[in-house]
């Protein structure tokens, strides 16, 4: 908890030692000596990893659609600004779930549990399960549409996406698993260079950063994209994830800096990407484009771009919805692992072996193998699925961002380290805008599908 | 029999300087780090009754507007 920085143990006082401290430790002498050293460069490079995985995770495959079917349909306008200014927000939920981790050195499941009472721990964890699920389900259905386009099925999405879940785990080490997954994110950059190549009109793209022209036609639509495309920037398992694998790998109050740099650039490089994404998706605007059907098994997107910008495009745009939905089945399954750990109340970290943290790595594979089964479900309603899952993470998000908020101001917790007046009221408004976005689209979409307002 | 006093010695050298090597590594951890501290559960935080009861009308709210969505969702595949 919010303690003096960096102080070395005491040796003779020393609490019982596990693999997960020795692991840890190693860890972090890494990083003093670079401190020490003045290797800025060396020192940036050990401490990103959490921020940045959790915003290119939160560019998966159901975002990177949303961002494609927000251009396809309204073209370049909108949410073309829109995409930055919900990074934006994201990157201040975020910072505080990353100050809370270094600072505490414990995940957000197990401290909304133990600080505010269980009943609230396990609806948070409920609420994380169940948007975890229904993403996942997305994430290899996205997957899926990536294959779909180079003529491979179902059966190989599902053994590609839960190879790669074992072999990130393999290792018993977070530096590893984390790396690895680094690794793969980075090919989120795909969306860019399918946008580069649809060759936009970039005075058009200048223009619309005005929020011009605002979107018209269907009032239901929009709310579906809006309430989607802040899904697709904040959602429920980013919160448990970075606070709990900052915690996990290590990080510290004297490390807050540069978790702040790899948050900002996590949210810089999820923004670019996800303008990528739009920007391919809205040259299918005047060719009668896929819209919101993206998700279609003939390869959706993927395969309208071909026709319009060519087999290249189409191309990178396929790989692209592979790597996203790649990259989110190892976050996400992570984040269910961690909350599974904390909520339960046994090891929940990547430092320990499979045998010490039975549970953490239980629900990683579980929730993972239990996505892969429904979308091998002939029949299953997996464009749906896939459409609703960011629509449910943006309407269960309040509450876990109200915790976060609490958590981050609890002066008990985090000492100096708390929430400055601005920051909450940058917290509050963006826990108002989301709850207003998502019950708008809840409650529009209810009237219309009971027939109490037309339709 | 030398060679065994000369190997036991070599063996007691190596668990010396693990001994050492860990708690050198140790030394780079905060004390609130070790799994053992993290283990203990944090104090529970006294929430007025303001507080509890803005938390339930936010759980309340939340969950009418889930099922709103997945009855739609429901909905939508007919």
């Amino acid at each position: 908890m919010a303690t003096a920085e960096a102080t070395p143990s005491p040796a003779l006082d020393l609490p019982q030692l596990t693999d997960e401290d020795l692991a840890r430790s190693w860890d972090r002498s890494r990083v003093q000596h670079a401190r020490r050293h003045g290797k800025r460069w060396h020192l940036l490079w050990l401490l990103v990893g959490p921020g940045i995985l959790a915003m290119l995770g939160e560019n998966d495959g159901p975002s990177m659609i949303a961002y494609a079917a927000d251009g396809a349909q309204y073209g370049l306008g909108f949410f073309v600004p829109l995409i930055p200014v919900l990074f934006a927000m994201a990157f201040v939920c975020q910072e505080m779930c990353m100050r809370v981790g270094a600072v505490t050195h414990r995940g957000y499941g197990e401290l909304v549990l133990q600080r505010y009472g269980k009943v609230w721990g396990w609806f948070g964890a409920g609420d994380l399960t169940l948007t975890n699920l229904v993403t996942l389900v997305a994430e290899f259905v996205s997957i899926r549409v990536g294959l779909a386009y180079f003529h491979l099925g179902a059966p190989v999405a599902v053994a590609l996406g839960l190879v790669l879940v074992l072999f990130t785990l393999s290792g018993g080490r977070y530096w590893r698993w984390e790396r690895i997954v680094l690794g793969l994110a980075l090919f989120n950059g795909l969306f860019l260079a399918a946008a580069i190549l649809v060759k936009p009109d970039l005075g058009a793209v200048a223009s619309s950063l005005a929020f011009s022209p605002f979107p018209g036609g269907s009032f239901n639509t929009l709310l579906l994209l809006l309430a989607s495309t802040i899904g697709a920037t904040v959602t429920p398992w980013m919160i448990f994830f970075q606070q709990s694998a900052s915690a996990d790998k290590g990080m510290t109050p004297s490390d807050l800096k540069h978790g702040r740099y790899d948050t900002a650039l996590g949210a810089v490089l999820a923004s670019v990407f996800g303008l990528g994404a739009l920007i391919a998706g809205a040259a299918l605007l005047t060719h009668s484009g896929a819209g919101i059907q993206g998700f279609a098994p003939n390869a959706g997107f993927p395969q309208a771009l071909k026709h319009v910008a060519g087999g290249l495009v189409g191309t990178l745009f396929a790989l692209g919805l592979v790597e996203a939905g790649a990259v989110a089945i190892l976050t996400i399954s992570a984040s269910t692992a961690y909350a599974a750990g904390e909520c339960v109340g046994v090891s929940h970290s990547f430092n320990t072996s499979p045998r010490n943290a039975a549970v953490f790595y239980a629900a990683n594979v579980g929730v993972a193998l239990l996505a892969a089964v429904v979308i091998l479900i002939p029949g299953a309603p997996l464009l749906s699925i896939a459409l609703n899952a960011n629509v449910l993470a943006t309407v269960l998000l309040p509450v876990s961002l109200v915790f976060m908020v609490m958590l981050a101001n609890d002066k008990g917790l985090m000492g100096r380290w708390a929430n400055r007046r601005s920051t909450n009221r940058i917290g509050v408004s963006v826990i108002a805008f989301v709850g207003l976005c998502g019950a708008a689209y809840g409650v529009d979409s209810f009237l219309r599908v009971t027939h109490l307002i037309g339709s | 029999m030398e060679h065994v006093e000369e190997g036991n010695g070599i063996r007691e050298q190596d668990l010396q300087r693990e001994e050492r090597f860990e708690d050198e590594l140790i030394m780079h951890l905060e004390r609130d780090q070790f799994v053992a501290e993290t283990s203990r559960p944090v104090p529970r935080a006294h929430l007025s009754a303001t507080a509890r009861a803005g938390l339930w009308a936010l759980r309340v709210f939340v969950v009418l507007v889930s099922l709103m969505v997945i009855y739609t969702f429901f909905d939508q595949l007919h």
